[in-house]
């Protein structure tokens, strides 16, 4: 079945349309890396356009959503754009010149379903047959790139660590995910920078606070830049609680 | 002189505008005014631009003072507007004398009304917008006694020939029927739901009490099925994405949806039925029909002539009067992307 949506191929992208108002560009290059830096740029080329035509462009992992006006804007003008857009984008350049490096602390969940720092840990051992250790070693390896921003604002959206299989979201959502949250779904992983609904597994709680709503970017880190995480007691906790967090000074 | 705008009591009122545009590239949801085609309407009636802050009264009443004469217009919802203990009209310019009470009242039809004043107010932004966002803790609340700074000189606007039915300004009114209909138009996933789609528009939906500005929850049924089981990537959703989450209710997100999530879109609501749903209170039954992207967007430029005729009607009245109405030259709103860009402030307003 083709799908009735799509308005147009690239050959790096896919153009579909998502309502009235808006086209979402999907890569296809073959590459998930390539597809990531192709949504991307084209946000941040509509970003700095002197241009009335779009309305905003959220890239995620492999797409970016466009939204525009129909009311004052045809789709045809829309489409020629972003066809011009995607044929000069460069598929091999770095997101960010000098991405930095944001060192997270985790106080991690155990087999307990009622530990308060990572009430899901137990949850995510189920599913995926391994010890609390052998999960917590696995989400604390590997130093993951910050692929977008999330909801409910500024989450450092990555690909999560591998655990052999994909962690399905919650059947029925929680109303109150703390913030600081250290969360898995499917095969992402993000932290919470606010308390929110949320119906990933929370494995963890941070005590380093992400957001600040007098910086013009909201939280320290963008797109492009690094994460890591690694364990620590409910000691560190206290004593790093409300801290900010911040990208590690590279000597 | 510049006033204020004293709160007497507005339990469920807040301080809003069309949206935070540069919200959603940050994983920050647009919120803003639920019926934009209301607010905008009340905007335009006292000569603003509008985007301007105005205030939303949901569901319940609400009672204001100003220190200076000023100019109001309540849209929205029928509910009863009455400006020192004396009933007036809704829709249309209203002047307000200095130590007045505007009281909105007995919300009937509908569920939001929205209150602008010449001159907006002076508030506090978040990316450009004040529209309030609960989840990042940044909120005009509305309580008792606070004062709301009045942004330009309201007086010379407040006027007696206003009220008088010597402008007919003739403001299309939306009415919410009994039976509301909303438009969808085919999502991009949906596919995922074999063939299960065409459920929507078989039987009427309704409105359920776990509703708010985040999403709308209906029930009724049966719900078409998603037969794909793959967990997806989050991605991000427009404003208006129909989805058939675990349970037995459809959601529709509303302007303070998550910007990214990870479940197929099945439909996405038009724009113009979005202000329809805004005004959809808990038990409201809904009839879902779909249409075609085309037809949407000629629905919504429908909807927005009938704005830009109101400006110039608006414009004309006003300068009948001898009053520089600060209207915008053209559609307002239009936020470019441009980061940093301080486009979406209209450059007539100060």
């Amino acid at each position: 079945m083709t799908r009735p949506a799509l308005l147009q191929t690239h050959p790096h992208a896919d153009l579909v349309r998502v309502g009235e108002n808006a086209v979402r560009i999907t890569g296809r290059t073959g590459d998930a890396e390539k597809d990531w830096r192709l949504a991307h740029a084209v946000s941040a080329q509509l970003h700095t356009r002197e241009s009335v035509t779009y309305v905003s462009a959220v890239p995620t992992y492999e797409s970016v959503l466009i939204e525009f006006d129909a009311t004052t804007t045809d789709l045809g003008e829309v489409l020629e754009d972003l066809e011009d857009v995607l044929d000069h984008v460069h598929l091999d350049l770095p997101l960010r010149p000098q991405p930095r490096t944001f060192q997270v602390p985790v106080l991690y969940g155990d087999d307990d379903p009622e530990n308060p720092y990572g009430p899901h840990m137990s949850r995510v051992m189920k599913i995926t047959g391994l010890g609390a250790q052998e999960i917590i070693a696995r989400h604390s390896e590997p130093t993951y790139t910050i692929r977008c921003l999330g909801a409910p604002g500024g989450s450092p959206m990555v690909y999560g660590p591998d655990l052999g299989v994909p962690i399905p979201r919650l059947r029925s959502p929680l109303t109150r995910v703390p913030q600081g949250a250290v969360s898995l779904a499917g095969l992402q992983a993000t932290i919470a920078p606010t308390v929110a609904p949320g119906g990933w597994s929370v494995i963890g709680r941070t005590p380093l606070q992400q957001l600040d709503l007098d910086d013009e970017h909201l939280v320290p880190y963008q797109p492009g830049d690094f994460l890591s995480f690694h364990p620590i007691d409910a000691d560190a906790f206290l004593e790093l609680e409300g801290r900010r967090m911040e990208a590690e000074v590279l000597p | 002189m510049t006033g204020t705008l004293i709160v007497e009591a507005a339990p469920m009122a807040i301080i809003t505008d069309l949206g935070r545009t540069r919200g959603p590239r940050f994983g920050l949801p647009a919120n803003g005014a639920l019926d934009q085609y209301s607010a905008r309407v009340a905007n335009i009636l006292v000569g603003n631009a509008e985007h301007d802050p105005l205030i939303e009264v949901t569901a319940s009443d609400a009672r204001f003072t100003v220190t200076a004469d000023a100019l109001v217009s309540v849209t929205g919802a029928d509910a009863e507007l009455r400006i020192g203990g004396e009933l007036k009209p809704m829709w249309e310019p209203v002047t307000v004398r200095a130590g007045q009470t505007i009281s909105v009242s007995d919300i009937t039809a509908g569920l939001r009304c929205y209150l602008a004043l010449h001159g907006s107010f002076e508030v506090e932004r978040l990316l450009d917008s004040c529209a309030p966002d609960p989840a990042m803790g940044f909120s005009s609340a509305l309580i008792a006694g606070a004062s709301v700074p009045l942004r330009r000189s309201a007086g010379a606007a407040a006027n007696d020939h206003w009220g008088h039915s010597l402008f007919n300004l003739r403001v299309l009114r939306p009415h919410i029927g009994e039976v509301a209909q909303v438009d969808v138009i085919d999502g991009p996933d949906i596919a995922e739901f074999s063939g299960t789609a065409d459920r929507l528009f078989q039987d009427t939906f309704t409105v359920t009490d776990k509703s708010n500005h985040v999403g709308l929850r209906l029930s009724g049924g049966p719900l078409p099925v998603r037969t794909s089981r793959t967990e997806k990537l989050s991605r991000a959703v427009p404003i208006g994405a129909l989805e058939v989450p675990p349970g037995d209710e459809l959601l529709i997100l509303h302007r303070g949806r998550g910007v990214t999530a990870g479940y197929p879109v099945l439909g996405v609501v038009t724009s113009t039925s979005l202000d329809v749903l805004g005004q959809a209170r808990p038990g409201q039954r809904i009839s879902l029909r779909r249409i075609d992207a085309e037809q949407a967007i000629s629905h919504a430029r429908a909807w927005r002539a009938e704005l830009s005729a109101l400006r110039e009607r608006v414009a004309l009245a006003f300068s009948s009067l001898g009053l520089a109405a600060h209207l915008p030259s053209g559609s307002a709103h239009r936020a470019t992307a441009g980061a940093g860009a301080v486009a979406s402030r209209d450059p007539t307003s100060r």
